[in-house]
């Protein structure tokens, strides 16, 4: 084939693109309407997050739990629905070029160098969740042992064990860092053994995938550091989407971190960097306080996760244990009432953790597989860009 | 007995279940007569030789023989008319507790820091088989319907349950004794469990003789010792792992058992050195350093799987030999747990920067990760194993997206090659060698290539379809079919021909800045010839570019050494022609010696130009000398013969300066890259 020939061919086809896109770039309003029912898109969708007000009276379908599994597969959805709405309004039918001129060209790489620090997030976010699927087996022994009918000291001592390992384990996975479960050692050579450290039964952390001097509060810390609200001409421009889009992760990445177990999050920021008279922001911020408020309790108290099943697991556990230390055979009749109410409420507990937490982890995944992407179309498009400029010449 | 048996026969139950029971029959019958010397034995020879050994039982004050618990409870609990057994037998309630919890602190006060199990089989078997029993008896009070539960058996349930708590309490703490490799590699050091070899991974620690492999491994591979633990712990482990499912204690027994194997091999896998690197670090990391991540990391991981996983497969098989589908569903969860930060480390992998040199990596990991997918097979539970191999398929489509992203970067890079400096004397451009060469190697990944692009056409086809690459694409594939009979191209073999053509243009171009057209055809030579050779070296790229591809390029060789002649001879040739010498019938000796004088003028010429370009090819280079030989030397001999006559002495000498041999020898001399050959003649 003629060299001429190919070539001609193929700048032909640039200069073609170009021209389409030029016609495209012409429609400065179309754009200012997409951005605008983007920022409207982001502010509904957060508001349906938000909790019900105890002034309004909630409607009849009774709404998931802020900061419950089903809550947060509600937010990761979210994520998914604002990303691509964003990708469509930033790279499709775009000239390339665009997204190389200022500021773009440092607000782009600095976005794409979030996006690689929220991946890390994920994968300790999935470890975290397999030590939620611990402590929700952990739950079930002691709902399996109660519930049998009669039961005796044989079943509340089982359960009592069960428990006792569940907030063990709960309260120690942040002080632990890594060591998100202990051991589940019955007896009393359990204890001496695991105080000569030979029998630990510790299951240590699987985060093989997350090295041992990761942190998530700096992950969350160095992912903030940059994001800076755009200011001036810049604020009605391209800078926008991207600087939303930006804290949107940070704000999904933060949420996460704070709920679900995960590598060292103490110091983890409660501050978030938006400003209040954002319009599009009211919602995530009304959130931010919200969980913010939640993390600075537990970070007082030191109690389990601010997940609300752990919450549930925490406060049943920590109930029943006290009805196991005063249990006497044979349970009396208003006791065991009381008692199987908990337990009723533990049982749906782990019922809802055994529907939500795998569907969650695939979610997750999603939600890693579609960042991935997406920064893969932005270094397409900056990959591209760089070329047809050197064609061009 | 008799009774016994007939009772499991009018229950009408399974045979296996039969046969299980009439093991217990059997381990029931021997317990009698070895630990618990009560009673008369049965006519059994083992009395003698146990006698003694285990008097000094603490016994329950009524000797009743174990057996008769026993059948009591069976009696019980098979016993379907509620309304006659709403009592325990007394015998039962009292004495068979007090024997098991009297077990129970037998074992909870040998003070020792090793398993407490195994030290008497027979005393163990009575003891599990003891703790089957109470879980048995528990079941029946708890889930038959009794008309009216009497307090009498409402507080035997309550102590039935705290003794199998307390017993049920005792295997786990002994489970997880046993578990505990490393306390085994403690062990090891002492003379008391020889035994217990030491958990060696690299297994070659000086207690190999003791070392004592799982059963079926193979002494060849001693990877296989892993987990290594002797024949006679995983007995233990299968007995008590046995009897905590059987009693409702399956959670806890699981619970155990993966905490310590994720923890084994989350030691083994730090002792073979992988090291987990986040992705926030892998986009900082030189690729020299992620390259030697990167070969580590293939290598500690075909080992997971091809050496570790079928040993933990066998062990927890041997341990759950009871319950095949719980052994299945841990062992595919310790697997898939070990798999997914691999996955996750090839997934960091797949985001990094894009460069040609990464290609050969991302290769391989892709071929890693495909000899995965041919080992999850039955030992993975169908749950597990369909995740696994989706999660392995997205990987998969990562890296293969990244490799061809890769591949179309060299396209790419030949594209925009377009130094306008020509390489001095026509020699092969580094771009030719280098994009064969990068050809050549990547043919080495045919197979994995062709995943990568049949993958990649799916996902780009759609894309931008009616583009002139795929109108180029559709050219190739309605070629004419192979030699060998496929119709089509197969996706590698269009994106090689996509490379070979953009390279052809570019050496097209690249020719055109040359401003000697002979030069130009000997540049064009010589990287057609470069290619050729390549093609025909490698099996692989000659099989794919097919032969007709390759008959066309030598044709095309052929030309351009034509068009060579063309240029540089003819006008010699036009010299040393015989026409246009005479006039009126005569030789016009000026015209004759204007003749020899612009031979030599234009052969000095082309000599000291010609020499000095290069044809490294040896054979391309003795057929071009022996081409032109052919044709210039016969002809200026002939001229030379047939007008030699009409010079004389001096004027002779002066316009044939060359004999036709030295003109034979001057041919030989082009091509050589070498500047200096006629000034070295001449002086």
């Amino acid at each position: 084939m003629p060299a001429t020939d190919y070539q001609g061919s193929f700048l032909g086809r640039i200069s073609i693109r170009r021209n389409q896109v030029m016609s495209m770039e012409g429609n400065h309003e179309q754009e200012l309407e997409d951005l605008e029912l983007f920022q409207k898109h982001v502010a509904d969708r957060f508001a349906e997050l938000a909790p019900p007000s105890p002034s309004q009276p909630s409607d009849d379908i009774p709404s998931d739990p802020i900061l419950s599994i089903a809550w947060i597969r509600k937010l990761l959805d979210v994520f998914l629905c604002c990303d691509a709405e964003f990708k469509a309004i930033l790279i499709m039918g775009r000239d390339p070029s665009q997204i190389s001129k200022p500021p773009l060209d440092r607000l782009i790489p600095e976005m794409l160098d979030r996006d690689v620090k929220a991946l890390d997030i994920c994968n300790a976010i999935t470890n975290g969740i397999e030590a939620v699927r611990h402590y929700q087996k952990l739950a079930e022994i002691a709902v399996s042992a109660l519930e049998q009918r009669p039961f005796g000291d044989g079943q509340v001592k089982r359960a009592r064990k069960a428990l006792t390992s569940l907030i063990t384990a709960m309260a120690c996975e942040d002080k632990d860092g890594a060591n998100y479960t202990r051991t589940w050692s019955f007896g009393r050579r359990g204890a001496a053994a695991a105080g000569n450290n030979k029998s630990t039964g510790q299951l240590r952390s699987l985060s093989w995938s997350v090295s041992k001097n990761w942190s998530a509060a700096k992950q969350i810390h160095a992912m903030s550091a940059n994001l800076v609200a755009p200011r001036g001409a810049e604020a009605s421009g391209l800078a926008l989407p991207v600087y939303i889009m930006s804290t949107i992760l940070l704000f999904v990445m933060w949420t996460m971190v704070a709920t679900i177990p995960c590598q060292e999050r103490s110091g983890l920021a409660t501050h978030f960097p938006v400003p209040k008279q954002l319009v599009w922001a009211q919602s995530i911020i009304g959130l931010h306080e919200k969980i913010a408020e939640e993390w600075k309790k537990k970070e007082k108290k030191g109690s389990a996760g601010l997940l609300e099943e752990m919450q549930k697991l925490d406060k049943l556990g920590q109930s029943l244990i006290e009805f196991t230390d005063s249990f006497q055979f044979p349970a009396e009749d208003e006791r065991a009432e009381e008692v199987s109410a908990h337990l009723a409420e533990l049982g749906e507990t782990c019922r809802r953790m055994e529907e939500g937490l795998v569907p969650l982890q695939v979610q997750i995944r999603e939600v890693f597989h579609r960042i991935v992407r997406s920064r893969a179309e932005f270094l397409d498009v900056l990959d591209l860009n760089g070329k047809s400029s050197a064609l061009a010449m | 007995m008799e009774k016994f048996l007939a009772n499991l026969d009018s229950s009408g139950s399974f045979a296996k279940k039969k046969s299980d029971n009439a093991g217990h029959h059997h381990i029931r019958s021997r317990h009698t007569s070895d630990s618990f010397d009560i009673g008369k034995s049965d006519g059994q020879e083992k009395v003698d030789q146990q006698n003694g050994s285990s008097n000094d039982e603490h016994l329950p004050e009524e000797a009743t023989l174990p057996d008769q618990f026993f059948e009591e409870v069976d009696r019980f609990v098979n016993d379907d008319h509620g309304s006659k057994t709403s009592e325990i037998p007394k015998c039962i309630d009292v004495s068979f507790y007090k024997m098991v919890e009297s077990m129970i602190v037998k074992y909870e006060s040998k003070e020792t820091s090793s398993a407490k199990f195994g030290q008497n089989e027979d005393q163990d078997a009575l003891f599990l088989e003891s703790l089957k029993c109470i879980s048995k008896l528990i079941n029946k009070i708890t889930t038959d319907q009794f008309s009216s539960r009497s307090s009498n058996l409402l507080s035997s349930l309550n102590n039935a349950s705290i003794v199998l708590h307390r017993g049920m309490s005792l295997l786990d703490e002994e489970f997880r004794l046993l578990l505990d490799q490393r306390r085994i590699v403690l062990d090891s050091k002492t003379p008391r469990t020889p035994k217990h070899s030491s958990f060696n991974f690299s297994s070659q620690s000086s207690q190999d003789s003791d070392r004592c492999l799982l059963p079926d491994s193979t002494e060849s591979n001693e990877d296989e010792g892993f987990p290594n633990f002797s024949t006679e712990a995983i007995s233990n482990m299968n007995k008590i792992a046995t009897a905590m499912i059987s009693c409702g204690y399956e959670a806890e027994c699981c619970m155990a058992y993966t905490c310590f194997r994720r923890n084994a091999f989350r030691e083994v896998l730090n002792k073979l050195g992988f090291d987990s690197i986040t992705i926030d670090d892998a986009h900082r990391m030189q690729w020299e350093s992620l390259e030697r991540e990167i070969a580590s990391w293939i290598s500690i991981f075909k080992h997971c799987y091809r050496n570790l996983f079928p040993g933990e497969s066998k062990f927890s098989d041997a341990i759950f030999s009871e319950y095949p589908s719980i052994s299945q569903r841990l062992f595919s969860e310790l697997a898939a747990a070990v798999i997914t930060p691999f996955l996750s480390f090839s997934e960091v992998i797949a985001l990094t920067k894009r460069s040609a040199e990464r290609l050969f990596k991302f290769l391989d990991m892709c071929e890693t990760l495909n000899d995965l997918l041919t080992t999850i097979d039955d030992s993975y539970s169908k749950e597990i194993s369909q995740d696994l191999t989706s999660e392995i398929a997205v990987v998969k489509s990562q890296l293969a997206e990244a490799a061809a992203s890769i591949f179309c970067e060299l396209e790419n890079s030949i594209k925009s090659d377009q130094g306008r400096t020509p390489v001095p004397s026509g020699q092969v451009h580094p771009l030719t060698r280098y994009t064969m060469n990068y050809l050549k190697y990547a043919c080495e990944y045919r197979d994995t290539l062709e995943e990568v692009f049949r993958f990649h056409h799916k996902n780009v086809g759609f894309d931008d379809a009616p583009n002139q690459e795929n109108h180029d694409i559709n050219e190739h594939l309605t070629e004419m079919p192979n030699d060998d009979g496929t119709p089509k191209k197969s996706p590698f073999a269009i994106e090689l021909i996509a490379v070979m053509d953009l390279l052809d243009a570019n050496l097209e171009m690249k020719s055109r800045l040359y401003r000697d057209p002979a030069l130009r055809y000997v540049f064009l030579m010589n990287n057609g010839r470069y290619i050729l050779q390549k093609i025909k070296g490698s099996n692989e790229i000659h099989n794919m570019m097919g032969v007709t591809w390759c008959r066309k390029r030598s044709t095309q060789l052929r030309q351009y050494h034509k068009n060579y002649q063309r240029e540089t001879w003819s006008r010699v040739l036009k010299c040393i022609s015989h026409e246009g010498l005479q006039a009126n019938g005569k030789v016009v000796k000026a015209v004759l010696k204007e003749r020899f004088k612009n031979f030599n003028a234009l052969f000095e010429e082309i000599h000291r130009t010609q020499s000095t370009w290069v044809v490294s090819d040896e054979q391309l280079q003795s057929e071009l000398r022996v081409s032109i030989s052919a044709v210039v030397t016969p002809a200026y001999r002939s001229f030379v013969g047939r007008f030699k006559q009409y010079l004389e002495g001096r004027s002779m000498d002066k316009y044939i300066k060359y004999q036709p041999e030295d003109i034979e020898t001057l041919i030989d001399e082009l091509f050589d890259g070498n500047p200096m050959s006629m000034g070295r003649r001449r002086n």
